[in-house]
């Protein structure tokens, strides 16, 4: 004799939720280093302070007259006052007449 | 503006399926090799030259790409038909499941628990990062369904979420290291109306309000803000959730002490819910004595050695947002109460007490915990600290593990007879303490 199966029928609903944002789409790049300033933009953890001097000296010796905008100048993106930095961001880069951003570090 | 995130090799899942909650699926990333924090200053300074920099070059000159979404399902849509096994399957298959199984969520099900609100099916609470999703009451149902809640709990539920998208509580978080977990504190009469536990057991597994609520909260964490293990959830170990731990209210009024609710702003009448997150904790064992003068010198020396890396959350990584939680047991607690103290006398005692010198507080942050960039009188002259952590230059000195008396949490549960403790180790801003009031329906029959 065989047995019924007995697991049931269920039409089953999505359990997730629909996401709040549009893609995209990325900058358009820079042509060169050379000239650009570049703001660096820190976590305050995991050595990026050294990474961010290798960085530079790195770029520095590749794209003459490259400038960079130190991360002490625009803060902890992740301290206390995280919210308010990241906020405040377009309105600094703009202040700062920035061309590009590194930001570190995701670790 | 073209941009380049630098991310260690163990975060380019990280850094994947974040950027798609951000919309910008192709966001533009340059590898760390290894972990920073594992390489001398050579070797760190190596590998930047010789592959990070050459990443962010790329990344600022030579990036494109335009963010498209994964088509997905509309919010109310069945998404699988089946028998039990194949929805079990298929939602483990879709990362919708936490490896157990789950009861399947149908819209007969569904209706159920969205009779125990007046709110709108479609009401969003808030939108959840990393994943940027709604937080809509029709998902909370879902979920609730899902993870074998009653839907008589439809209150709590709800509760919870608007404390999960409270931006005080930091939600985005969750997917920290150090792999934090939530405890959720139950307040009200509510607490006896609908059988949670608040006795022996309280902390673990069992009774079926407790566990399913607790699951609830790490469903909808997977599901809504987008924490997926592997992916957006990097505890380096973490844990699984924790069941909802109900104050003991009956004893907590024989003593005179108010319900954490009352501290988180509410009456004492009021059915709450109280979240922060917890890296750990242990438990207290044995703690002898009759008298405060003999009990609370035990508490004061756990709560000190509980508290080590968390300290970044009092200075440095952060400013005065650790929140340490004691349990106590209600006898204990009667115990001290017995010598007229109150709960506050508890947390100025502990604010005294649980001390440690002051060079070990420097050390622990400035060289453990890669915290280069301060030291306790430098914060304090710096106005960013109070005096209490530089009352002298003796490095011996002892300081507080807080900014404040107030900042420790204290709540009554457990086995009512058992003179036992249990302390947390708070995560900080990194899922600070949120309390909501339960809002019951106009239909509340319990």
């Amino acid at each position: 004799m065989t047995m019924q199966p007995n697991d049931g029928y269920y039409e089953v609903l999505w359990p997730r939720s629909p996401m709040q944002v549009q893609g995209k789409s990325l900058a358009k790049r820079l042509d060169t280093l050379a000239g650009k300033t570049i703001v660096q933009l820190w976590d305050y953890v995991f050595k990026g302070d050294q990474v961010f001097a290798a960085l530079e000296d790195s770029l520095k010796e590749k794209y003459p007259g490259v400038n960079f905008v130190h991360w002490s100048v625009m803060g902890n993106t992740h301290g206390p006052d995280e919210r308010q930095i990241l906020a405040d961001l377009p309105k600094r880069l703009k202040e700062l007449k920035a061309d590009a951003v590194i930001s570190g570090m995701g670790c | 503006m073209p941009s380049s995130s630098l991310v260690s090799q163990g975060f380019l899942k990280l850094a994947e399926a974040s950027s798609i909650g951000l919309g910008l699926p192709s966001m533009p990333v340059a590898l760390v090799p290894g972990h920073p924090g594992a390489q001398s200053a050579e070797m760190l300074r190596r590998n930047i030259l010789a592959v990070t920099a050459a990443e962010v070059i790329k990344n600022l000159t030579d990036a494109s790409g335009t963010g498209q979404h994964t088509a997905e399902p509309l919010a109310q849509d069945v998404v699988f038909k089946g028998g039990f096994d194949a929805v079990h399957q298929y939602f483990l298959e879709n990362e919708w499941s936490d490896g157990l199984p789950i009861v399947p969520p149908t819209r007969a099900k569904v209706d159920e628990f969205l009779q125990y609100t007046d709110r709108a099916a479609s009401d969003v609470l808030g939108v959840l990062l990393p994943d940027n999703r709604a937080a809509t009451i029709w998902s909370i149902a879902v979920n609730g369904v899902m993870a074998g809640c009653r839907p008589e709990y439809m209150p709590i539920l709800v509760a919870l979420v608007q404390a999960m998208a409270d931006p005080a509580y930091g939600v985005e978080h969750s997917g920290n290291t150090p792999g934090g977990e939530t405890l959720i504190i139950l307040n009200g009469p509510i607490v006896q109306q609908l059988g949670f536990n608040f006795k022996e057991n309280v902390l673990r597994d069992g009774f079926q309000p407790n566990t399913s609520v607790g699951r609830f909260w790490r469903l909808y964490l997977r599901n809504v803000a987008g924490f997926l293990l592997h992916k957006n959830d990097k505890a380096t170990f973490g844990n699984t959730w924790r069941v909802v731990a109900a104050e003991n209210e009956e004893v907590l009024k024989a003593i005179g002490w108010s319900p954490t609710s009352v501290e988180m702003g509410f009456n004492a009448s009021d059915n709450t819910v109280t979240i922060a997150r917890y890296t750990g904790g242990n438990v207290i064992a044995s703690v002898s004595g009759s008298t405060p003068e003999e009990i609370m010198p035990i508490l004061a020396d756990a709560i000190a050695r509980q508290n080590s890396w968390q300290i970044t959350f009092t200075v440095g990584g952060a400013y005065g947002t650790l929140r340490p939680l004691v349990l106590l047991s209600p006898i204990l607690a009667e115990a001290i109460a017995s010598s007229g103290w109150t709960k506050q006398d508890v947390k100025e005692y502990l604010f005294e007490h649980a001390r440690i010198p002051a060079w070990k507080f420097e050390h622990m942050l400035r060289v453990w915990a890669d915290k280069p960039i301060w030291n306790l009188t430098e914060e304090y002259e710096a106005g960013r600290i109070p005096k209490v952590f530089c009352e002298s230059d003796d490095p011996n000195r002892l300081v507080p593990l807080i900014t404040c008396a107030d900042d420790f949490m204290v709540a009554v549960t457990g086995d009512p007879l058992r003179t036992n403790a249990y302390v947390f180790a708070h995560n900080g801003r990194l899922g600070y303490p949120v309390g909501k009031l339960i809002e019951l329906p106009a239909n509340w029959r319990f």
